[in-house]
């Protein structure tokens, strides 16, 4: 029973995939107020926004397209990004993700250009945690404080990240993980003196009841949550960028809702027959 | 097929095998799923301080300290001149280094004094992060009961902050056990908290769930699109 179980799901997710389907998600309104935070964000030349992506292979699924949609959002804007990690196993990622969306934006748009150095930086993987922020949060220059990049080059030598300055001039702090306590450190630690970042969050669904807390208090500007949060996300910058192809996104989405409706569809169906056995026990 | 897409294909075959490796669990236990469980354990212990040593500390400790980051030109000038002061870092390394005294029964003593400093270290920042952390969240917790708007009284805003605080109230009497619950107010009060923790832990299974099928559809298309794909063009097939 339990491996005919294991089958459904898996011919719920796998069916939508082979059939092409897609639906618009639904409206999530935490992640529209951080397409609104992005879009209005007022980076003056010198201003970079700070990204950490602390995930790894085990939050991929849901990570990564948040990432992306992040990503887009900024390059478009022409934001310059620096990439960080607190997560070791987030290498990969912080190689691998700004890239296919600078690709992307690239067949996209020909003729426009988001290289390496000038759209973005990969701070790579930076242990220490909250002491790291807390340095980072003090630290006179930024550009200065990070030293070099994972291809040991120092980041002053990017013209666009040269004289970042102090924290103040870290318009928008992105973090996007799955893992507990993570995101906290950000929270917690990353303001000096009066000054806080503009804080928008991206989660994995399991942190979704938690960061709700951050949300509602104000300290989150805008949240992600999940798959669902990445699919709207990517439906407002559609609107506003009819090219932007978020299809395999859409396509995930709704794979991911064909699962919900037949797992609550078992979940029906196992109480009905438990309630039916308890009846036939009691009947005699 | 160059060099890059060979490399590509590859790491996409070996990723499908390793999740259909994993994904064989849930027929029986065998040894296709041991051996790479086993290989994805020993990926993640080696990665870890392999980019703890090439990311960190030979960039930003060794390197300095050996003077590795002073590049000489042919004319003989150097791009900056050596720090000596750089040497100062080996005054924390040797102190964490007594870490390691905890394996020697005549010296441990010296591994507590590190443990001691770490606790009292992590101490105080556990204090700092409360209060940056947990503040706002108070404040943000006084909510008007009646949202005012342009248009007059905003139903729907005073409905949800009305369930917040009385949610709020509740669940607090319910961890708060100073007193006996047998008299009559605090006897009937304190139990309507367990039904609203209970509702908050439905949506935290909830969301667990909502989480673990999302990474069964990202693998699942990874292995009916990328995978078949790798497969089909290493095949000649496509």
């Amino acid at each position: 029973m339990r491996r005919l179980i294991y089958l459904a799901m898996i011919l719920a997710v796998a069916v939508p995939l082979l059939l092409g389907a897609s639906r618009s998600p639904s409206r999530l309104v935490s992640a529209e107020r951080m397409y609104d935070v992005v879009d209005t964000l007022d980076a003056k030349p010198g201003e970079v926004a700070l990204v950490w992506l602390d995930f790894g292979p085990g939050t991929l699924a849901e990570n990564e397209p948040q990432a992306q949609v992040l990503l887009e959002h900024l390059f478009r804007r022409r934001i310059p990004v620096v990439l960080l990690s607190q997560y070791q196993q987030a290498e990969a990622a912080l190689q691998r993700i700004p890239k296919e969306v600078a690709e992307r934006l690239e067949a996209e748009l020909p003729g426009e250009r988001w290289s390496y150095g000038d759209a973005w930086v990969n701070g790579g993987f930076r242990p220490g945690q909250s002491i790291f922020i807390q340095a980072l949060v003090n630290a006179p220059d930024v550009s200065k404080f990070l030293g070099r990049d994972v291809n040991g080059m120092p980041i002053t030598h990017y013209p666009r990240f040269a004289a970042i300055g102090g924290v103040e001039h870290v318009k928008l702090v992105g973090e996007v993980t799955g893992l507990v306590g993570v995101f906290d450190n950000i929270i917690q630690f990353f303001q000096k003196g009066g000054y806080r970042p503009t804080v928008v969050h991206g989660c994995t669904s399991i942190t979704i009841p938690e960061a709700y807390i951050f949300l509602d208090s104000g300290q989150l500007k805008g949240l992600l949550e999940g798959i669902a949060g990445a699919a709207w996300y990517s439906e407002v910058l559609k609107r506003h960028y009819p090219k932007s192809d978020n299809s395999r996104l859409l396509a995930v989405n709704t794979a991911l809702s064909s699962a919900h409706v037949v797992l609550i569809g078992l979940i029906i169906l196992g109480n009905v027959v438990a309630l039916w056995q308890r009846a036939r026990r009691r009947d005699g | 097929m160059d060099s890059t897409t060979a490399w590509g294909s590859a790491s996409i075959l070996v990723g499908g095998l390793g999740t259909l490796a994993i994904f064989s669990f849930l027929i029986r236990e065998n040894p296709f799923y041991r051996f790479f469980e086993h290989l994805f354990i020993g990926i993640a212990a080696g990665l870890g301080p392999m980019l703890v040593i090439r990311d960190f500390l030979w960039p930003n400790v060794l390197e300095p300290i050996l003077g590795g980051n002073v590049t000489a030109f042919p004319d003989g000038t150097v791009s900056e001149p050596y720090q000596p002061l750089y040497l100062l870092y080996l005054v924390p390394m040797a102190f964490g280094c007594l870490y390691y005294c905890i394996y020697s029964r005549r010296y441990s003593w010296l591994a507590k004094v590190v443990i001691g400093f770490t606790l009292g270290a992590s101490g105080a920042l556990a204090i700092r992060g409360f209060f940056g952390e947990v503040i706002p969240q108070i404040v943000g917790s006084f909510k008007p009961l009646v949202v005012m708007g342009e248009g007059g009284i905003m139903i729907a805003d005073s409905i949800n902050n009305g369930i917040f605080v009385v949610t709020l109230l509740l669940v607090l009497n319910y961890f708060f056990f100073t007193f006996g619950r047998e008299g009559a107010i605090q006897g009937r009060i304190a139990p309507l908290g367990r039904p609203l923790l209970m509702v908050c832990f439905g949506a935290f299974f909830g969301s667990t769930v909502m989480a673990r099928l999302a990474l069964l559809v990202e693998r699942v298309q990874f292995i009916l699109v990328d995978w078949a794909g790798a497969l089909r063009s290493v095949l000649g097939l496509g």
